[in-house]
């Protein structure tokens, strides 16, 4: 567990470091990762350079407990020229635990393109002329071998082939590094795919009373409430919900609700299309929840024959592409959906950042910002999927200024073409589908990869509903839990088991492993990673006062109403006040200094 | 008492591994992948239905046939008991080999079979049923 291996794409070569010192103090995921982020990255570091890293970390008690399944990837993301953190499921976390390593560091860059082969401490790079180009999809068939143990297998599509910033790196067909652009990082080494294959054993210090928290935990995880829900309709049950309460963003948040909600509802899709649920290994939940898109064969297929007998291919679905490319376009056929989802994954896309450049696109449009020419003669319209599949092949293209332009994200593009109001960005990344309140906003605004999962912010508004609450208390709700989420993605706990592992579980089980902590001291762990991130954002340009929320979130319709600019304000100036008085400071000091005199005098 | 495990549904199963992880915890004190009775496999891609695979307990099983030393001794109700000492120093593991389903498995660290105990925690452990763990009659 304590060794990190290191791969060096130019060198072609690979060495074993130890660093107890390391794992013993920051466990695993993002605590380790985020120090060697911060190792390896010199500040500046242009993202696609050699020199800059991709670091893979496994959270520490993978394997050993239900629900501990996460892997996370850090890198300089050339979506936001700042830090690139993404979390994945599926095999890879368990394989690189088996191969008997806590993290892999990816240093360097290929002429030629290459992938990473590890069979526990048989690491090789070897060539993959004939992988480049293919989809992700085809990269795990044909990487995916009779082996023992478990394998994973990642790669990125011809999206991050092409430098497309928010081109994705599917790991194990299903899941994603998703977002921040991993897949181009991938592509800008020439690194298609690694595949890792581990053997070996996770031994237990303690096997009786793990074997005993097992039993607790499991049967929690399989009888609670909380978990069932993602293994009947996972997280697209939030379609409906989300649409009843007036919360779902739909035509580019302009909306709230969306009429054709109850047709690509998690409850429709479950009743037409869903054919399988897997799960990642040790987690008994299976929220992968599997659509099976059946399309006609191409006539091309055909020889001029008429084929009776559908084509059809397994697609994933969950609440956030279901918002991106369904409610927020206003495509309503769940077929289309599934349609726009499988183009992305073919192509290697972020899903969700795909259906936030399409929306603004459409309104662009709209609004005469862009035109034919623009856009190479295709009329980007609500719901019209033909024309979004046509896009997003253009932006994969890289078919003209216009395209290339989107390719670089929506900062880019409104920059140059206007409609930045409208560009539903924060922090350069695309939002969540959540027209919440003000919880949801600021929690994006100033989570460190300014993910919805950064701090769970949606979820305050929800209590904001039966009582106010002030701009203090979410400032301080967002802080507890991007701090607490922090402890529980280092142990490589899934999201969605945050409330089987309470604090108290927490030290409990890693009482068992031999840590002794308190809720309190691992509050505090989950600080200074975060401190640690934010230290990596401030270094690499990131001015929290500086960054903006697209006018559109004034205008929203939210449960409580529109959103107000002053309170907006008031809550990220409480976030700053708590945050600087933890000893981090997120302005420069000349900043923070003229502030304290002006309010002084 | 007498049990039997039998994979009765391998069509529910969601590949989430609680069956082998729960197996090496149990015959092995640890948690590890390829120290187990119970299989979970996945055949040209994970788009393919899960395989799960346990011992079938033959009553004729080519696995005791195919040893040259004898170290596999059939059981009247079906399946294996290992004779450890006849078990030493192998060289050939044509048990592993002969088992048409691979349901024996080669432990890395003691060079001998993995034999099912048929303890059930597979199935204790499965979210869903794909095991069926009873006693014989």
């Amino acid at each position: 567990m304590n060794n990190i291996l290191y791969v060096d794409l130019t060198e072609r070569s690979s060495k074993v470091i130890e660093r107890p010192d390391l794992f013993s103090k920051y466990l695993g995921g993002p605590g380790i990762a985020s120090k060697l982020l911060i190792e390896e990255t010199k500040p500046g570091t242009d993202p696609f350079s050699p020199k800059s890293s991709i670091i893979f970390a496994a959270g520490y008690l993978v394997g050993i407990f239900p629900c501990m399944v996460k892997a996370v990837a850090m890198f300089k993301s050339p979506l936001t020229k700042n830090l690139g953190e993404s979390y994945s499921g599926g095999h890879l976390a368990s394989a690189l635990r088996f191969a008997g390593y806590g993290a892999l560091v990816v240093h360097g860059a290929s002429e030629n393109p290459v992938m990473i082969k590890i069979v526990d401490d048989d690491v090789k790079v070897e060539r993959a002329d004939s992988l480049w180009g293919l989809s992700p999809l085809n990269v795990e068939k044909t990487l995916r071998g009779h082996y023992e143990g478990i394998q994973s297998v990642m790669s990125c599509g011809r999206a991050g082939e092409g430098l497309i910033n928010y081109g994705n790196v599917i790991v194990d067909r299903f899941h994603h590094f998703g977002r921040l652009g991993l897949g181009a990082i991938f592509g800008s080494k020439k690194l298609k795919a690694i595949s890792i294959n581990g053997t070996g054993e996770i031994p237990l210090e303690d096997p009786l009373a793990v074997k005993e928290m097992y039993e607790k935990l499991y049967d929690e995880v399989i009888n609670s409430e909380n978990m069932l829900k993602y293994h009947y309709l996972g997280t697209s049950a939030n379609v409906l919900e989300l649409n009843e309460r007036g919360t779902l963003p739909s035509r580019n948040f302009k909306e709230s609700r969306f009429r054709g909600a109850e047709r690509i509802s998690g409850e429709a899709m479950a009743e037409s299309s869903l054919e399988r649920k897997i799960s990642c290994p040790g987690c008994p939940v299976a929220c992968i929840h599997l659509a099976e898109l059946k399309t006609g064969f191409a006539p091309e297929h055909e020889k001029g024959r008429k084929e009776i007998f559908p084509e059809k291919v397994l697609v994933p679905y969950n609440y956030e592409p279901m918002y991106a490319l369904g409610s927020n376009l206003l495509v309503h056929e769940p077929s289309h959906l599934l349609r726009l989802i499988y183009r992305c994954e073919y192509l290697g896309l972020d899903a969700m950042m795909v259906g936030t450049v399409l929306a603004w696109v459409t309104e662009a449009f709209e609004e005469g910002l862009i035109n034919l020419d623009d856009t190479s003669g295709i009329e980007p319209r609500w719901s019209d999927v033909g024309a979004y599949l046509q896009i997003i092949n253009n932006i994969v293209d890289l078919k003209n200024p216009f395209y290339t332009k989107l390719a670089q994200g929506l900062d880019v593009a409104s920059e140059k073409y206007g409609g930045e109001e409208f560009a539903m960005i924060m922090g350069r990344n695309g939002l969540a589908g959540y027209t919440t309140g003000y919880g949801s906003i600021v929690g994006q605004l100033v989570g460190a990869r300014h993910s919805h999962l950064s701090n769970s912010g949606y979820s305050i508004d929800q209590r904001a509903l039966d009582q106010p609450i002030g701009p203090d208390q979410i400032a301080k709700f967002l802080i507890n839990q991007e701090d607490w989420l922090y402890v529980l993605y280092s142990l490589g706990t899934c999201y969605f088991a945050r409330k089987i592992y309470t604090k108290e579980v927490v030290c409990a089980v890693l009482k068992i492993m031999g840590i002794d902590q308190t809720p309190e001291g691992l509050m505090q762990l989950g600080k200074e990673i975060f401190h640690n991130l934010y230290r990596f954002k401030i270094q690499e340009g990131f001015e929290l006062t500086e960054e903006k929320i697209p006018s559109r979130v004034y205008s929203m319709q939210t449960p409580q109403k529109k959103l107000d600019a002053e309170k907006m304000e008031s809550i990220i100036k409480y976030y700053i006040h708590k945050r600087e008085s933890e000893g981090l400071q997120l302005r420069p000091e000349e900043k923070a200094l003229k502030e304290l005199l002006s309010f002084e005098g | 008492m007498r049990f039997r495990i039998e994979v009765v549904h391998p069509e529910r199963c969601i590949g989430c591994y609680s069956c082998v992880y729960a197996c090496s915890r149990h015959l092995f004190n640890t948690v590890d992948p390829s120290r187990t009775a119970v299989f979970l496999r996945i055949e040209g891609s994970i788009t393919n239905p899960f395989i799960p695979v346990t011992c079938r307990f033959c009553k004729t099983p080519e696995c005791a046939e195919a040893c040259p030393k004898n170290a596999l001794q059939p059981l009247p109700e079906g399946g294996i008991m290992l004779i450890t000492s006849r078990c030493q120093g192998c060289e050939t593991f044509d048990c592993i080999t002969a088992c048409a389903i691979r349901a024996l498995a080669l432990d890395k660290k003691t060079k001998l079979p993995v034999i099912c105990d048929k303890c059930g925690d597979c199935a204790k452990y499965c979210p869903h049923n794909v095991f069926k763990y009873e006693e014989m009659k």
